[in-house]
This record gives structure tokens, sequence and C-alpha cells, in this order.
């Protein structure tokens, strides 16, 4: 049996190598393209984890996880958030809104996959 | 001493009237003694003569009428004559004889016969008492007696006597009479004119010189009194002139007086005005805040022209009216009412007359100003009105009023005096406008760098993006997630993400200083441990160290204390300075030491690489410097890395420095608070 990953990612390419990635690592891996979709698609399909992207074309990736984290049937499922703005304090607004972990782009995908592996 | 001065007195003046009495009378005296000698002498002569002549005569007589009666013997006619002759007292005797026989003889009692020759000739005797003749007396030619007579002198002296002693008396009497008169003339005409004279004289020279002098006298003295009066007159005259002129002195001094004590005052005004001048162009040039500059001129405008109250208008352009920028000593509704009116260019007011003709301009009493129709103006009690106008190059851009409550004249000074306030409020106006234009660019510029760093932040997130994408794919590849890949591809591989990686660094690193220049990256200011900053880096560079078989060597102080600071950037700046050393250095060795003193952490990385020339260890802190481009591209840095950390440093209050031996090696040394509790600025 093997673990469901959300991915909430705008960016085809990178929706593309994390899945490639974590497929290969032998992962379920379902994709959203919006935050609206991707909070919808977490209440359906209750992923293992969510992989959040912070810069996401309708509302951001920290209002994304307030609202799946709001969801008690989802509270406990791990959000790690993605993000490019390597800025200090958006570690700190990730946590504050929900996330378990961080990782900034630009991620080696071999780093991300140790992170993955740390949650699921 | 005084009292002797004082006895000391003139002599005493002997009157003129005596002496000239004195003279006189000698003189008179003198005179009248000859004269009476002449007289007494002539009269001596005149007696002896008509005693001789009554003599003469008792002869002619007694031979006239004599001769008959002797012829006829007739001797009662002789005794007769005799007795009539004895009447007059003088005869003293008579003898007629004949022959030597006394016919008739008479003589008076005490006279002394014996005295007369018994025969006398007909001659005459003389001596000083008795005269005596004697002669013959004659009858038809024959001779017929003899007479004799004896005349004494006694009576004629006695006579004589009384006549001298008359002569001697009326002398003494007219000698008294000319004295007396002498006296009282000099004394009436002379003395007493003369003591008038002196008296007026001593008045005049006690000073009295309105003393009456009589110059009523024709004579001398009168003269003498004319030219006193006229001495007077000049000597009075002169006082005048003299009084005159002390006056006029006394007046030019008094008044060169007041001119000193005004010009002091000036002066002191002066000194005064120069001063406020200079605290006014001092605040004009040294405060940015207009509002606290022109209060300040308006307030002293306003103190030093004794006026009551001031306004600096600003001239408004667009709407070609005058604001009342600062106001000082009226009130509120006064204020409003300036508002309202609407000053403009060449209307009514004093402000819009001193505007068109772009001079000063003056009300000195509003009552008697013809069309000051301005009713707040008179309630509010000011009477007189000054204003002139800010000018700029000729641009009107304000002006400045004073207004009094007393009517009069601005004089010349106070206009000059405001002229050169006007001046310093056209420069504190134009300054704030320039300071508003400063300001603007300076907010137009704080935005455009906004953009700027928001530009770059954008751009390089768009630039990550793909390259993202590249690298991720490329280490998809790598891992043989799309299938085994030939060891040749493979290096090629590890190539395009070396590259790939390059191109991050340098994305990342323009981020950050265009972040630190827009002051958009804050510290996050938390405690840190220098040890595991330092184990973090040396790990995280090991491998690049290894491979080109440098030593990395670490020495940290094991007393260091926590420090607190942004532990990302603090970390990022260790792994610029190792990855420099390491990068620039082809064999030795390269080491990292930490120590602390004086709540100061110090770093030193050094490396036994190129080194750097003196010029480049002043430059290579500025952005894009490394030691030359070819050693860029062969080393692949991006030129930012060491201006970052040297922004980092300084945001948080330390400082980087390089000290290198070219050929031998560098050391870069930088410090940092051990507590930092706030971000610097960075400029």
């Amino acid at each position: 049996m093997s673990e469901l990953i959300l991915i909430i990612e705008d960016q085809e390419d990178n929706r593309r190598i994390l899945r490639d990635l974590l497929t290969n690592a032998g992962y379920k891996v379902i994709e959203a393209v919006t935050a609206e979709a991707g909070v919808m698609s977490a209440e359906t399909h209750h992923p293992d984890l969510i992989l959040m992207d912070i810069q996401l074309p309708d509302f951001d990736g920290y209002e994304a996880t307030r609202r799946i984290k709001a969801n008690p049937a989802l509270r406990s499922t791990p959000i790690i958030a993605v993000t490019s703005y390597a800025l200090s304090g958006d570690e700190a607004k990730a946590y504050e809104a929900g996330c378990d972990a961080y990782v900034s782009k630009p991620f080696r995908p071999r780093e991300l996959l140790v992170k993955v592996r740390e949650y699921v | 001493m005084q009292k002797a001065s004082s006895s000391k007195t003139s002599p005493k003046v002997s009157s003129i009237s005596h002496r000239f009495s004195y003279a006189l009378i000698g003189v008179i005296t003198l005179l009248l003694i000859v004269f009476a000698a002449i007289v007494i002498l002539f009269d001596i002569n005149k007696i002896e003569n008509e005693l001789e002549m009554r003599l003469d005569n008792a002869i002619e007589f007694a031979q006239n009428s004599l001769a008959t009666p002797l012829w006829n013997l007739d001797y009662v006619v002789v005794a007769d004559f005799v007795e009539a002759l004895f009447l007059d007292e003088s005869f003293v005797y008579t003898k007629i004889s004949w022959k030597g026989q006394v016919i008739t003889e008479k003589k008076r009692a005490g006279f002394q016969v014996q005295k007369i020759a018994s025969e006398m000739s007909p001659t005459l005797l003389k001596d000083s008492e008795l005269i005596a003749k004697s002669s013959d007396i004659y009858f038809e030619e024959k001779k017929i007696s003899k007479i004799l007579i004896v005349m004494s002198r006694e009576i004629v002296k006695k006579q004589l006597h009384s006549q001298i002693y008359g002569t001697i008396s009326l002398l003494i009497l007219i000698i008294a009479a000319i004295w007396l008169t002498s006296i009282f003339i000099t004394k009436r005409y002379i003395s007493s004119p003369l003591l008038k004279l002196q008296e007026s004289a001593s008045s005049i020279a006690r000073g009295d010189l309105d003393t009456f002098v009589d110059k009523s006298s024709r004579d001398e003295i009168g003269k003498l009194a004319q030219q006193l009066d006229i001495m007077r007159g000049s000597i009075k005259q002169l006082f005048a002139e003299l009084r005159e002129s002390k006056e006029k002195l006394e007046e030019y001094s008094r008044t060169l007086e007041q001119r000193v004590e005004l010009r002091t005052l000036e002066l002191a005004r002066s000194v005064e005005e120069l001063k406020v001048l200079g605290e006014v162009s001092q605040a004009v040039s040294s405060t940015l805040n207009p509002e606290t500059v022109l209060t300040s001129i308006v307030r002293h405008a306003v103190e030093l022209s004794k006026t009551d109250a001031g306004t600096i208008y600003e001239y408004d352009e667009g709407e070609g009216v005058f604001l009342p920028r600062i106001n000082y000593g009226i009130r509120p509704e006064y204020i409003e009412a300036l508002h309202e009116l609407k000053i403009r260019v060449g209307d009514q007011t004093i402000m819009g007359q001193a505007a068109m003709n772009r001079a000063p301009d003056q009300i000195p009493d509003i009552e008697k100003a013809p069309g000051y129709y301005f009713d707040f103006v008179r309630q509010a009690g000011y009477q007189a009105l000054l204003a002139l106008p800010l000018l700029r190059q000729d641009r009107l851009i304000g002006g400045l009023v004073v207004r009094r409550k007393a009517a009069g004249e601005f004089p010349a000074s106070v206009v000059k005096l405001l002229q050169t306030f006007a001046a310093q409020s056209v420069i504190a106006i134009y300054n704030a406008w320039l300071f508003r234009e400063i300001e603007e660019k300076g907010r137009e510029l704080e935005v455009a760098n906004k953009h700027k760093s928001e530009f770059l932040a954008n751009m390089s997130h768009e630039l990550r993006t793909p390259l993202n994408a590249i690298l991720g794919y490329t280490e998809l590849i790598l891992d043989n997630i799309y299938g085994d890949v030939p060891v040749k591809i493979q290096k090629v591989l590890k190539r395009l993400e070396k590259s790939g990686r390059h191109l991050l660094s340098l994305i990342n690193n323009v981020l950050d200083l265009s972040k630190i220049e827009a002051g958009q990256l804050p510290l996050s200011l938390n405690d840190y441990s220098m040890q595991e900053v330092v184990h973090t880096v040396v790990n995280s560079v090991e491998s690049l160290a290894e491979e080109k078989n440098l030593d990395l060597k670490f020495s940290v102080s094991p007393d260091l204390t926590v420090g607190k600071g942004d532990e990302q950037r603090i970390a990022q700046v260790f792994l610029n300075l190792v990855g420099n050393a390491i990068k620039f250095t082809e064999e030795g060795e390269v080491k990292v030491e930490v120590t602390s003193s004086n709540n100061k952490f110090f770093v030193a990385v050094s490396d036994t690489g190129l080194g750097l020339s003196a010029a480049d260890q002043q430059r290579i802190f500025e952005e894009f410097q490394q030691t030359d481009s070819s050693s860029t591209r062969k080393k692949g840095g991006t030129g930012l890395g060491l201006s970052i950390s040297k922004k980092i440093v300084e945001m948080h209050g330390g400082r980087i420095w390089v000290g290198s031996t070219l050929g031998k090696g560098s050391t870069f040394r930088f410090t940092l608070p051990v507590r930092v509790e706030k971000q610097r600025k960075q400029g």
C-alpha cells in the first residue's frame, strides 16, 4: 500500500518533477493546479501528505493551508510548504499558517524526498 | 587769605574836583595877589602923588591968597588960612615967616618941629613919615614971606592900610567864592558825572550791561559817557554774540550728544537687527521647516519695526491670490478676513498695490487714505500698514505686511530693514518650495526604487522558476528516474547542472542585494551558537576542500557565549568567505578562526591563495568587483558575494576588511556584536 500525496502546484514543470520524483519513489500522487481545487481535492481524497506551493493563482498557500487545517478530518494531515520566497520570515509565516515543514525553492529533488520520507 | 585780599582795597581816590579846585585856587590866588600888589603899589603911588599935589595946592593957594593980606599985614586972615588948612588932618605944621621972623606958626600936637630944618630952601623934603615943602610968597614981584607946610603921612598911611586890608579881604572873599564855585562846578559838571560814569562803568564791569549811562552832558564827559555807552553797547553785543555762540555751541554739543546718542541707539539697533538677521538667516539655512523660519521672520520683523502685527503671504500663482501663510500678533478672525479677502495683484489692498508696483508700499494713516474701505482693518485698530512684495528673480512668490496701531509714516530705515526680512522670507519660501520638491522627488524616487526592487524580485523569481525546472529535471535524469543514463551523457548533465546552479546563485545574489538596497531584507534576530554556525559551514564546504586537496582548519574559542543575530545570514557570510578562500586557493590551507572580546566576535578566514593587490583590497567589497574578470569566469564567482557579506555584517553593526600579500594569501576578517538587538539601517 502506497501513500497518497497531494501536490498543489500551478507550475507544470514543478508538478511534473514532483510527480516523477514521488511516483518513482513509490508514492501515489494526485495534483491540483489552484488553491481552491487543492482544498477540494484534499477534502475529497484525504491524502497522507500535501505539498503546498505558496504562490498560487487564486489565493495563496497559507490561506489554503488554513482552510485545510480548519477541517477536523484533515487536521493531522502533514503539509509541507514549498516556496520560492527565500525570505526570512516566510518559514515563520508557513508554520503560523499551520504548515508542518518548509522547503524553499529551488529545492533539490533528493533533499525534498528526504523531507517527505520524514512524514510518510 | 580772603580777608587779606579783601582788605587790600584800592588806594583812596582823591577827588578830581578837589585837586582841580586846589590848582585853580592856587593859580587864581597867585594872580590876585599879584594884582592886589600892583593895585596897592599903584595906590601908594597915587596917594603919594595926591599928598604932594595937595601940598602943592596948599602952597599955591597960600601964595595966591596970602600975598595981599601979608602985604597988608592982615595976619588974621593969615591965621584963618592956617586954621582952614588944618582942617585937613594931614597938615601937621605950617609956618609963615619973613626974614627969620615968624609971622604965623601952627603945629599939631605931637609934632616935633626939630624934625624940620628951620631954614629950608623952597625944596621938597620927603621921608617915611613926613612930606614938607617951602615956598616964597610974592606980592607984586616982591618977596614978602616964606611959607613952610608939613604934612604927615600918618593919615595917608592909615588910609592906605585900610585900603590894603579891604583889598586883601576882598581878595580872600573872591578866592573863597571861586573856591566854592569851582568845587560846586567841578562837582556838578565833572565829579558827579564822572562818579556816575564810574558807577556805570563798575556796574558794567560787574556785568550789568543794561546799566543806564547818562550821556546828557555835551562836554567831554558826555563824550566819555557816549564812548562808555558805545563800549557798553559793544560789550553787550559782544556778550550777546558770545552768549549766542555759546548757546550755539551748547546747542551743537547738545545736538552732537543727541546725534551720538541717536547713532549709538542706531548702532545698538543695527547690532540687534544684525543679530536677529543672523539668527533668521541661520534659521533659514539650518531649519528645514519653513513654518519655523517664517514664524521667526515675521515675529522679528514686527518686533524690530515696532509694529503690532505681521503676515507673510504666499502667492498662489494658479489662483492668483495671496494666502496668509504665517501671522503674528493678529486674531484668528482677522486671518479669516484676510483669507476671505482673496488679495490679488493690483487690488485696493496695500499688498495688492505693493505687488503691482513690485516695490514696498505703505499707508501711514488709513483714515486719510482715499478709497481705503476695509472695515475689518479699522476695527482691529490698525492705522498704518506697510507691505513688501516677495520677489525671486522678478517672480512674485509672496508678500510681507506689517501693521501698526499708531498712525504715521514708516521711516526708510524700517522699510529697508523689512526689505531684508522680505529677502530672507523669499529664501525661506523658496527653500520650502525646494524642500517640497525634493520631498516629492524623494518620494517618487522611493517609489521608483521600490518598483525597481519589486521588478528585480519578480524578475529573479520568474528567472528561477524555469531554472528550477531545468535543475530539477537534470537531477531526476541523473538519478535515473527516466531510465539508465549513459556515462557520457551523465558527464554532460553534470556540467549542465553546475552551470544552472551558478546561474541560480547569481540570481539569488542579485535578489539579495536588491532587497538589501531596497531595505527589504529584515534580519530575523534570534539566539544562535557560533560553534554551530561554524560547524554547519565547515560541513557544507568540506567536500569542496577535499576535492582540491586543501587543508581546511577551524578553531573556535570554547568559551563563546550565545550570540544574537540572523543565523542564516551570518552563515551566508561564512559560506561566502570560506567558499571564496577554497575557490581561489590551489594549494595549502584555508583556516577559520573565531574569538571574542569586548562583546564582539572576531572572525578571520585566511588562505594561502593568490592574494590581492592593494587596489583590489580597496574595491573588493564593491558590487561586481573581483580581482579581474577572467578569474571570475574561471572560478565561477558572481562578484556579489563580498558585497552582500559586507552589507550583512554592517546590518549587524559589525565591520569587514581584508589584509593580503599578493601571491601569499589573504585574510578576510569581520567583527559582529555578540548581541545584536537592533538592525542597522543600510544606506
